[in-house]
């Protein structure tokens, strides 16, 4: 059943550009659709009873075939994939060009695909797949609005991925050399193998590789230019899910392969210096969708920092930290979207949409941490972690994330008091509309948090320990082929 | 539904309440009126018991409640007090002239609500997170309704939040520390275990506590933020805020250093061995928020910031009184929270009824207007003698005990300190009242009346407020007793004129009597004589045995006190200013690197230098 995630919107992707000629109406419906359709699929398979479960694609046994694991953790991904791509469905941008929207929407629909993917892979070899397919229809839609300045990000976003992918392929192969198999839940049996040098190097490829699109400092300088180009819808998904999905590949392998407390240490590291750099970069930047952009690479240093603590409690207090995000960050870029550009020119806006500006003093004050609002709960778990941690590094994480957080306070509201400033009143009023909605349905999602907190906080916590049990993960997806327990290089 | 939930609700209620009723310009009459069910609900409850709320919940593995004890209540009164005059202040003339302009009644008397609410919540919180949780309501609340006035408010009050965010990042750390130290965020559970942690570790939680706390003290060196982002707020705001919103500090100060950690325990952490403790360092701390602010305020032009920066070295006193922890001295200390926020509430009332019919705060710029404006005068005198500290106003008696307690702790220096600050403050106030009221009225006065009774009114009742709690300072020292005893401090021995001790008490009664009957034999002398006096026109006047006319201008504040300034001007250097510009200039300069990094042509090439460091590091041992 869970296969139907990935399946239906790769087949809506390719089918969508044939619908469209066929039909106008056909065409606009099948995306959303599919993605209806997998957001049913999630539900119905998010039955506390029969969870976690593993799916032997085409039935080949493990660690031959293609293994999706279904946990909570999984579920969630899953169903954030479908529903942020539904919520960011790429509209008519007003540009007259049919087929352009039709390609973007094409491309969506087979990044959600290749995101379900990432979510669900139990092997390596599909993680890189649906990693690369993701890369793929990223770098399209980077280029979507077809600018000079657009195929230029584009092209050393595709630079940068590209190099970064080979870097994560030649950590693949280290593994395999090493153990002779990429299935994860084989990988844990043997991680005895990978303890050395060579298995951290091989987590360092991955790390560096997968970390190109996580935004992981310091191989994440193609994102204030790719986001600054694209469609805000477009930023709002890079940011908000794909960037997720392979910190999620990342955590999987920490918690399954790599257990040692040395990578921690570089994950928290790098965490903190993404963080610290970020918060920077945006307190300077001089226009809103940098400055998003920006804080979006602090925030992510903020996720890694999360999940570089040990255990359970750092796998919940990083998926709170990256759900946050994942709610906030597109609602910001929707409503920067409707703004646009320099942060001079933004004067007075909030008091000519004064919906979109409730919505933006809200995502702002959760993102720096007004109690109760989610944002809050966030800061309060990763900080207790850390404290709890110790360590210079541990100190270090916690000064930084203080620091951070007043940086933000600083220029999140410099922005807000010139929003609300008694600007002159000929800029143009910005087109009001779905965007607004769009970002008002995400900040429900932040008042929702707020009033169902303790469920939450129930939900989160069996999520962290089902996905930080590495035994549960070799148990469900069931016995290896026994000649391969021996394994090791032919 | 308990008394205090009750409490909560109604404050919560009202924050659509006010939106509505600043709405229509009949409806606006009756905008004090919800906290004036408030006060009466806070007075209904005894602030000698404690008071729980039935709201209480367990959440992330901690478990969230809230109940008033003695402090809280001790704080709650003023909150609720200064709301009620600021409401009822702008429930007039004020409000529809504020409307008219442009400005929006709805979001200030929303702002407002919000900020008793939150304040509330603080004041009744009943551990460390739900502290902490209040405190940031509280730091968000104050910000509407310091940038309502837009323009250079803006700027004030993002200096402010930023400000405020450091602080509260501090006092965040400083909870979770406690929280992973102890392995409990309720004050049973940790108060126990905080003996047993190490001096660095107590250390820590008290400079964590003391500066996150003192930043909304607008304690030295995080004062700079406060005068601009209450003086230049809109009347009402600016009054509430300038009489309660800080002090917000002082009752967490008095939670968590006083009550959680104890004084004994500051004792106990040596800073210079023989010479200075924690609790040293931080009643010097104060000493030194009492003199430069107050000194600063001497210099400022602008009657409303003349008067926010006072606010600032008020503070101090508080503080001083506070840490110096015996009976006369913590409860001069907490008695001054109410007598000051008397005080600059009625000042801050005035200055803005003259703003509000001369439109200007400029002190350069007015003049004369006792005649003019006879109200608003009185309550102008009454407030400065009050903030000034000199009898027969309430503000003696704080002060009073807190040098007492100076004195009586063998503190010469940090006396002497005070002493100072207390020159500055009479110094100051008096050109306030001086350029304002007295001497000679500029012609474009001729024509103010005095501010209508909307305005006059909550001052007046302030003013009797001050003379009232002056002359019986019992009355509010039972209220502060409560207090004390909710956070283990020893109560002094009162009764409705003072205090009575050994070493010599207080009896306002007795000396207020006396003063009056000083005035009297004057009185009786003067009229009885003759009563000689020859009326000159306001706009003529006499300075220094010359005669002036209309056209020569005699008011003036900038260097108002030329031989003093001769001797102590070189002492204003602005270093405060400096250093903060240098943090910026800092930030601003790693910003800039940062932006770089990200500007750069070949991004591809970090993937490689960071693999390679990263082998790097995995091969070598």
């Amino acid at each position: 059943m869970m296969a139907y995630a990935v399946a239906l919107p790769l087949v809506a992707a390719f089918l969508l550009p044939v619908l469209h000629n066929a039909s106008r109406w056909l065409g606009i419906l099948v995306g959303p659709a599919a993605l209806v359709a997998v957001l049913l699929v999630v539900f119905q398979s998010w039955q506390p009873a029969v969870l976690p479960f593993a799916m032997d694609l085409g039935g080949f046994a493990p660690p031959w075939g293609i293994t999706f694991y279904v946990d909570a953790l999984a579920l969630l991904f899953c169903g954030a994939v479908a529903l942020m791509t539904l919520l960011l469905w790429p509209r008519d941008e007003g540009d007259g060009d049919a087929d352009a929207l039709v390609r973007r929407r094409s491309l969506t629909l087979l990044l959600a695909a290749a995101a379900a993917g990432l979510a669900l892979s139990g092997d390596l070899f599909n993680i890189y797949v649906f990693y690369e397919l993701a890369a793929v229809a990223s770098y399209g839609l980077a280029a979507e609005r077809g600018t000079p300045a657009a195929y230029a990000a584009a092209f050393r976003y595709l630079m940068l991925s590209a190099l970064g992918s080979v870097i994560a392929l030649a950590g693949i192969a280290i593994i395999y050399f090493e153990t002779g198999t990429l299935n994860l839940a084989h990988l844990s049996l043997l991680a005895g193998e990978l303890q050395g040098p060579t298995g951290m190097a091989a987590f360092l490829c991955l790390l560096v590789g997968f970390g190109v699109k996580a935004e992981l400092f310091p191989v994440n300088a193609w994102v204030p230019e790719v986001y600054g180009v694209t469609t805000r819808r477009t930023a709002g998904l890079l940011a908000g899910l794909v960037s997720k999905l392979a910190v999620l590949v990342l955590v999987r392998l920490l918690v399954l392969v790599f257990p040692q407390e040395g990578l921690r240490d570089a994950l928290l590291l790098l965490g903190v210096l993404g963080l610290i750099g970020g918060e920077l970069a945006a307190w300077k930047a001089r226009d809103m969708t940098r400055m998003l952009a920006f804080s979006s690479i602090g925030q992510l240093g903020l996720v890694f920092v999360a999940f570089s603590l040990p255990g359970t409690a750092g796998l919940v207090a990083g998926i709170v930290v990256a759900v946050h995000h994942m709610v906030l960050k597109p609602g910001l870029f929707l409503l920067a979207g409707q703004w646009g550009g320099g942060l001079r020119g933004l004067a007075g806006a909030a008091r000519r949409a004064p919906l979109a500006g409730l919505l933006f003093v809200l995502f702002a004050l959760s993102l720096v941490g007004l109690p109760p609002l989610p944002g809050f709960w966030a800061k309060f778990l990763v900080l207790t972690g850390l404290a709890g941690q110790g360590g210079g590094l541990g100190w270090l994480a916690m000064v930084a994330i203080l620091v951070a957080t007043v940086l933000e306070v600083s220029y999140l509201f410099r922005l807000a008091g010139r929003l609300y400033s008694r600007g002159d009143d000929e800029v143009p009023a910005a087109a009001t509309g779905g965007g607004t909605v769009t970002a008002g349905v995400f900040g429900a999602l932040v008042v929702a948090a707020v009033v169902f907190a303790p469920a939450l906080w129930d939900e989160v916590q069996d999520m962290g320990a089902g996905a930080g049990d590495a035994a549960l993960y070799v148990r469900t997806v069931g016995p290896m082929v026994p000649t391969m327990i021996s394994g090791g290089a032919p | 539904m308990t008394h205090l939930d009750l409490l909560l609700l109604v404050a919560l209620i009202n924050l659509p309440v006010a939106w509505w009723l600043a709405g229509g310009a009949t409806r606006r009459r009756l905008l004090a009126l919800p906290y004036g069910l408030m006060l009466g609900m806070l007075l209904y409850m005894d602030p000698g018991a404690t008071w729980d709320s039935g709201l209480s919940w367990v959440f992330l593995g901690q478990s969230l409640s809230w109940r008033l004890d003695g402090l809280g209540w001790f704080f709650a009164l003023p909150t609720i007090g200064a709301a009620l005059a600021a409401a009822a202040y702008s429930s007039g003339e004020w409000g529809e002239d504020f409307a008219g302009a442009g400005g929006s009644m709805g979001w200030l008397q929303l702002a407002l609500a919000a900020n008793v609410f939150a304040m509330l919540v603080l004041l009744a919180a009943g551990d460390l997170l739900t502290l902490f949780i209040g405190w940031e309501l509280v730091s968000w609340a104050g910000l509407p309704l310091m940038v309502l006035a837009g323009g250079a408010a803006v700027g004030a009050g993002i200096r402010y939040i930023t400000y405020a965010m450091g602080g509260g990042m501090a006092v965040l750390l400083g909870v979770v520390l406690v929280y992973v130290w102890t392995g409990s965020l309720v004050p049973a559970d940790f108060m126990a275990v905080l003996p047993t942690l190490a001096s660095w570790q107590v250390g820590l939680l008290v400079a964590l506590f003391f500066g996150g706390f003192g930043v909304k003290m607008a304690l030295l060196p995080f004062h700079l933020w406060q005068a601009p982002a209450y003086g230049l707020s809109v009347g009402p705001a600016a009054a509430f805020l300038g009489a309660i919103s800080s002090r917000m500090g002082l009752f967490a100060m008095a939670l968590v250093l006083v009550k959680f950690i104890t004084l004994e325990r500051l004792v106990d952490l040596t800073v210079i061995p023989g010479l200075l403790d924690s609790r040293d360092v931080l009643a010097w701390v104060a000493a030194f928020t009492i003199i430069l602010p107050t000194y600063t305020a001497l210099k400022q032009n602008d009657a409303r910031l003349l008067l926010a920066w006072h606010g600032i070295g008020q503070g101090g006193y508080m503080v001083l009184g506070l840490v110096m922890g015996d009976a006369m001295g913590s409860a001069g200390g907490l008695l001054h929270v109410f007598n000051y926020a008397t005080n600059q509430a009625v000042l801050l009332l005035a200055v803005f009824a003259v703003m509000h019919r001369t439109g200007t705060a400029d002190l350069n710029r007015m003049g004369g207007l006792i005649v003019r404006m006879p109200l608003s005068f009185l309550a102008l005198l009454i407030g400065i003698i009050g903030l000034a500290g000199l009898p027969p106003m309430n503000g003696f008696v704080s002060k009073w005990l807190v040098y007492r307690s100076l004195v009586l702790e063998g503190e010469p220096l940090l006396f002497l300190a005070a002493i100072i600050g207390t020159l500055g403050t009479i110094l100051s106030v008096y050109k306030l009242i001086h350029n304002i009221f007295l001497g000679q009225l500029r012609v474009e006065h001729e024509d103010i009346r005095e501010a209508p009774w909307s305005m006059t009114g909550p001052m007046l009742v302030l003013c009797a407020v001050i003379v009232v709690t002056g002359t019986m300072p019992g009355l509010v020292l039972g209220v502060v007793a409560d207090a004390q005893q909710a956070i283990g401090l020893a109560v002094p021995d009162y009764h409705l004129g003072g205090v009575t001790s050994p070493a010599g008490g207080l009896d306002m009664l007795w000396l207020n009597g006396v003063i009056m009957a000083g005035f009297a034999v004057g009185a009786v002398l003067f009229y009885g004589f003759g009563g000689r006096t020859k009326r000159v026109h306001q706009l003529d006047n006499y300075a220094g045995g010359h005669f002036l006319t209309a056209d020569v201008r005699y008011q003036y504040s900038d260097n108002f006190y030329p031989g003093l300034m001769h001797h102590i001007g070189g002492w204003y250097r602005g270093s405060f200013q400096w250093l903060e510009g240098a943090l910026i200039s800092v930030v601003d300069l790693l910003a800039t690197a940062l932006r770089g990094f990200y500007h750069q042509a070949q991004p591809a090439a970090w993937v490689l230098f960071t693999i390679t460091l990263g082998f790097a590091w995995a091969v070598l041992p």
